[in-house]
């Protein structure tokens, strides 16, 4: 019998607010541990929580971002249990009266169809204190750091619409653009910014029950979700196969050994309604406020770069894969350079360029004035593409402008037609037996012929004039 | 004696010269109340040794209105109940002429009713609750004992109000005021008419039943207008409060693990039964058995919590519509004849509450005025509830009642 995977994700994403949840507390968890805490994190007695208005506009606009409809009354719960990362004894979330309900991303899948995932619920979550296990000489210690207690989470719940460890990395894909445009979260896996529990069942193909899940957790990059999923699926299927009952129960990914492993249960509490924390109104008028706060998102975007500026629906997906790109894109074209030239010389180039320094696109050397003065001058034809390319790794060393750049390194194209037929017929004459082919009718041989006398100007030459000359010479 | 009464005194206390609008008034109250530098141990070897590092908004008030905080009393575990409470018997010293209690099921009512003070309980959030250490966040409120209205008045007009700190106050401003407290004995805005409970009326014993009558002859005699109002669900108060309260406290104490203060144990070989020991040491069996009942209903039987949470919001309208155009309603504040302060089973703590707990659930105003409800032997209380955020006028209508009886 052929099976089918059932996939549901549990994202959680710290939002990038200037506090915690509340508390006035920096939300810095990375600084020096316990800097960042006041008698409310660490909910001493007599401490009454403070919910932060900036975690519910960002938290809000997220939801805005993921289609959902944000819910005109929601509330906190308890989430009830006892751990030394949570010493009050429970967690701040929201179980029974989400912030938002439904909503979905668009994801191509493996065939290049649109798909919809629907989400389930979105809300909001403070997070809970880091334990970090060290050594003190040969006994064994936990430390609390609680710079992270209180700081402010949403979690994403989807429905179980992928198939596939392909959807749902395109799903994680898709999400982080969609938040990382709200300006209001990092979603970075790596960094633990964006974490993702995966939960998986089987069920024969085409059915519709639900089975028993497993839930898998523990991974930190969008390939070790589908690295996870599709082993997850492997074993299960296996498991069938042998007899063997799925049982509920949660696994951890081990990145080394590339395979999942039960581990303890954990144990599920109860979740009662917070009675110190305000229940959360929210209008009409405060959300119609918010959402003309969102910016433009990826898909309309895309569209209007198709529509605007003459781009491919590939290239314009590329420009705004992120909002910073796509702005720096848009700041370029304003600028006088031609938008597909911008386009394809952003994503060979400049992206590539940037990554390897270290940048991103506000903190680059290369800013869109000197981006546009680069394309500009590639396309007046007063450098070629290879001289731009090095005038562009010159852009990143130094403080000059293009224009002085390709003065003083000398990378202005040679188009005069006497210096040209002066390496045009030094190439003619040392390499006699492409020119015997050329004549002979190898049409091809021309393009050797061109490069010679590239190499020969130490690629300054104007490849087009060199081609013409070589062209009427040849005759 | 006064190291009986007394938890703590403050070395260097204010000496009343302060020209404040509490410069003539001294205070105690009981430790679970924040007071920089003072062991704030809320009764409990939960927070043995436990040293407050700010003021409660309360405190900073009465501070900058020049009260003199005396000291701390005894108090209940964790402000449950009434157990070992000295409050009344501090305050009948003459040793303060105020004393700060967390009233909860009733306590400050009863703790008054008992030693023949008036007891008050204001509305549910007209006060902060920041820095204030308790177990029932919906039902527990600040409350003040003093022998006359106006002590209470003064305190409550220093305290009441807004506060950034505290954002589960509701917005004042918008529908309703902050109670003004200044001018409470001044009106000569007529009483209305009050109101009497029929459900409590049925279940009172022929004496206790008596005494009532007498002080209602004698009031109507004084020309008051005496209305019968019902509230169906009266009898179903002890169950929501028994059933929400231990669920809040539950999880409320959640914190109490002896990890960064508090009684630790000495008997552990890993953090688990590091917090289990602890917290096994620590409770008291009151506490502990209400503890066990409230994870209980979290954790085994959830439905019966949200059914007392549904039932909380049928009392509430039910209070609001009971009030609907008297000044307030009128019921003794009875106690069972049994000694409260040993009393160690929720079922007989609940016993000695189960006339104060409504406007903690509900989160109306409520007073208890002494010696007015007599009959032989029996010497009850009177309680009055006013409507939500009523406050001035529930005293005003306190004092003029006094007066008419
Ligand atoms: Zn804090």
């Amino acid at each position: 019998m052929a099976y089918e995977a059932v996939i549901g994700l549990e994202i959680h994403v710290q939002l990038n607010c200037t506090t915690k949840m509340f508390c006035d507390c920096p939300n810095r968890p990375g600084d020096d541990p316990n800097t960042n805490i006041c008698p409310i994190c660490l909910w001493l007695p007599g401490a009454v929580p403070r919910f932060s208005m900036e975690t519910l506009e960002k938290a809000t606009l997220a939801c805005l971002a993921l289609n959902c409809e944000v819910q005109p009354r929601s509330a906190f719960d308890q989430k009830v249990y006892y751990y030394p990362d949570l010493p009050k004894g429970f967690q701040l979330s929201q179980h029974h009266m989400p912030l938002a309900r439904r909503g979905s991303i668009e994801i191509m899948d493996e065939k290049g169809k649109p798909k919809k995932l629907r989400l389930h619920n979105v809300h909001m979550e403070e997070d809970v204190a880091k334990l970090v296990h060290e050594t003190e000489g040969r006994i064994p210690i936990s430390l609390v750091d609680f710079n992270r207690a209180g700081t402010p989470l949403i979690e994403i719940v989807t429905e179980p619409d992928m198939r596939s460890p392909y959807d749902a990395m395109e799903f994680l894909k898709a999400l982080r653009i969609q938040l990382r445009y709200t300006g209001c979260a990092d979603c970075s896996m790596e960094h633990g910014t964006m974490r993702c529990d995966a939960n998986i069942s089987l069920r024969p193909e085409g059915g519709d029950q639900l089975n028993t899940k497993v839930e898998v957790k523990n991974m930190n990059s969008i390939h070790h979700v589908g690295n996870a999923i599709a082993y997850e699926i492997k074993r299960q299927t296996e498991s069938l196969i042998n007899g063997e009952p799925i049982v509920l129960h949660t696994r951890l990914w081990d990145p080394e050994k590339r395979i999942t492993t039960a581990m303890r249960e954990k144990f599920e509490g109860p979740c009662v309604p917070d009675p110190c924390v305000t229940q959360i109104l929210v209008t009409d008028e405060w959300l119609q406020n918010m959402a003309s706060k969102l910016p433009e998102m990826p898909n309309q975007k895309i569209n209007r770069f198709v529509q605007q500026y003459g781009l491919m629906h590939d290239e314009a997906a590329q420009m705004t894969l992120e909002r910073e790109l796509s702005e720096y894109f848009e700041a370029v074209v304003r600028l006088g350079a031609s938008p597909r030239t911008v386009a394809n010389w952003i994503a060979a180039q400049l992206l590539p360029a940037i990554k390897e320094r270290g940048y991103e696109f506000t903190t680059s050397p290369v800013t869109a004035e000197r981006f546009a003065g680069l394309i500009t001058l590639l396309e007046k034809e007063e450098i070629n593409s290879n001289s731009a390319k090095s005038v562009l790794i010159k852009l990143f060393e130094t403080v000059l402008t293009p224009e002085e750049i390709m003065d003083q390194f000398s990378f202005g194209q040679v188009s005069d037609t006497g210096a040209l037929g002066v390496i045009v017929d030094q190439v003619i004459t040392e390499n006699a037996s492409a020119v015997e082919n050329y004549k002979n009718g190898n049409k091809k041989s021309i393009g050797f012929l061109v490069g010679q006398a590239m190499k020969l100007s130490k690629g300054k030459a104007n490849p087009k004039r060199l081609q013409e000359i070589f062209k009427e010479t040849l005759i | 004696m006064q190291e009986k009464l007394f938890t703590y005194m403050d070395s260097s206390p204010s000496t009343g010269l302060n020209d404040g609008l509490l410069g003539e008034i001294s205070i105690a109250i009981q430790p679970n109340m924040s007071v920089r530098g003072w062991p704030i141990e809320a009764g409990s070897r939960a927070l043995e040794g436990f040293t407050a590092i700010y003021d409660a908004t309360v405190i900073k008030r009465l501070k900058q209105a020049g009260a003199n905080i005396k000291g701390s009393i005894c108090m209940s575990e964790l402000g449950f109940g009434l157990a070992g409470d000295t409050g009344a018997m501090v305050l009948n010293t003459g040793e303060v002429d105020s004393v700060l209690i967390t009233d909860t099921m009733g306590e400050a009512r009863m703790a008054a009713c008992m030693a023949g003070v008036i007891g008050f309980k204001p509305s549910y959030g007209i006060v902060s609750r920041f820095g204030l250490i308790g177990l029932v966040p919906s039902m527990e409120c600040f409350g003040i004992l003093a022998k006359n209205l106006d002590d209470i008045a003064k305190v409550m007009s220093v305290v009441v109000g807004n506060d950034s700190r505290d954002l589960s106050m509701p917005e004042f401003g918008s529908g309703f005021e902050i109670p003004n407290f200044s001018q409470v004995f001044e009106t000569d805005e007529p009483i209305r008419t009050c109101g009497i409970i029929k459900e409590c009326l049925e279940i009172l014993e022929k004496d206790e039943s008596r005494a009532f009558d007498a002080v209602i002859s004698r009031l109507v005699k004084s020309g008051l207008q005496i209305q019968e109002a019902r509230l169906k669900d009266f009898d179903l108060d002890r169950i929501v409060h028994n059933v929400i309260g231990s669920v809040e406290a539950s999880s409320s104490a959640g914190k109490y693990d002896g990890v960064r203060y508090g009684h630790r144990t000495n008997t552990a070989k890993n953090w688990n039964e590091m917090y289990m020991n602890s917290r096994a040491e620590s409770f008291g069996l009151l506490v502990k058995n209400y503890l066990f009942q409230g994870a209980y209903f979290q954790y085994e039987n959830y439905d019966a919590f949200i059914d007392a949470a549904r039932i909380r919001t049928r009392l509430l309208a039910q209070t609001e519509a009971a009030l609907e155009g008297l000044d307030v309603l009128m019921l003794p504040t009875r106690h069972a004849a049994f000694d409260p302060f040993s009393a160690c089973t929720i079922n007989t703590v609940y016993d000695v509450f189960s006339w104060t707990l409504l406007s903690n659930i509900t989160g109306h105003p409520a007073i208890t005025l002494p010696g007015m409800v007599t009959f032989g032997d029996v010497d009850l209380g009177l309680q009055l509830i006013g409507s939500r955020f009523q406050d001035a006028r529930l005293l005003s209508t306190a004092d003029r009642l006094i007066d008419l009886a």
